[in-house]
């Protein structure tokens, strides 16, 4: 699969495993890729996201990320699913943070010395796998970094849902990338 | 409606989808919190088999699961 992205798609791929890295998770995960998406100054992707004003708006961005990864990585649908059922995720997170410090629910570990090669997660692997049915589904000969947005928007979850919150959609990204409206794939 | 009630009929949401994302929510937020626990027994000390054992598994599942890390 790899040998069909693009310069940038596969920017953001190692991209994602250094943000992984730093932030000490055990796996690459969908957010990851987001985040390297983030970064990225060139590339399909990033045109749309600044056509779409999210490139401005970055921090905010980053921190509704590192909110989400503080709840054990649960989106806000996921959060209000469970208090439906009448369970506080904000309440279980700050009494295990407290016990066990900020961030002990995010499955990330700082430990020292580990340096050993992230694998990618399910989330992550589901991306690039929709980003591939994406660009077939277009006819694209190629899988860019337009194509793992494309798949960040379509997958629910907590990129989807941020992305969402600025107004970028699957629709959107389509709209301001290809002109015109057109059908959803993936 | 009393509170107990109202819990009630929203856990019986009839749409599907509210209660299967509910349930995978809470399992992620289980094995997130299984995880910070049994770091937590291990740092204090605990072996794997006294780990086990309050979890109520074999103590070869819990080695399996967190005995790389």
């Amino acid at each position: 699969m790899f040998e069909r992205f693009t310069k940038d798609a596969r920017a953001v791929v190692q991209g994602a495993v250094e943000h992984a890295e730093r932030a000490g998770a055990g796996s690459v995960d969908a957010e990851h890729l987001f985040l390297a998406l983030l970064d990225r100054e060139a590339g399909r992707a990033s045109f749309a996201l600044a056509a779409l004003g999210l490139a401005e708006r970055g921090d905010a961005v980053r921190q509704a990320l590192g909110e989400a990864r503080r709840r054990a990585g649960l989106s806000q649908a996921d959060a209000e699913a469970l208090a439906g059922l009448g369970i506080d995720v904000s309440e279980i997170v700050a009494r295990v943070e407290e016990a066990h410090g900020v961030g002990a629910m995010s499955g990330d570990r700082k430990v020292k010395g580990w340096s050993g090669r992230r694998s990618f997660g399910r989330g992550a692997k589901e991306i690039l796998e929709r980003a591939l049915r994406i660009a077939v589904a277009r006819r694209d000969r190629h899988i860019g970094d337009e194509h793992i947005l494309l798949a960040l928007t379509v997958r629910p979850g907590v990129s989807g849902e941020v992305l969402a919150d600025h107004g970028v959609t699957y629709e959107s990204v389509v709209r301001v990338l290809y002109g015109g409206g057109e059908a959803k794939a993936g | 409606m009393t509170e107990a009630t109202d819990l009630a009929e929203r856990a019986g949401d009839r749409d599907p989808r509210v209660g299967l994302r509910a349930v995978a929510a809470l399992r992620r937020l289980l094995e997130q919190l299984e995880s910070v626990q049994v770091r937590s027994a291990r740092n204090q000390g605990w072996s794997w088999q006294e780990i086990a054992a309050e979890l109520g598994v074999s103590r070869q599942a819990v080695h399996k699961k967190y005995g790389r890390h």
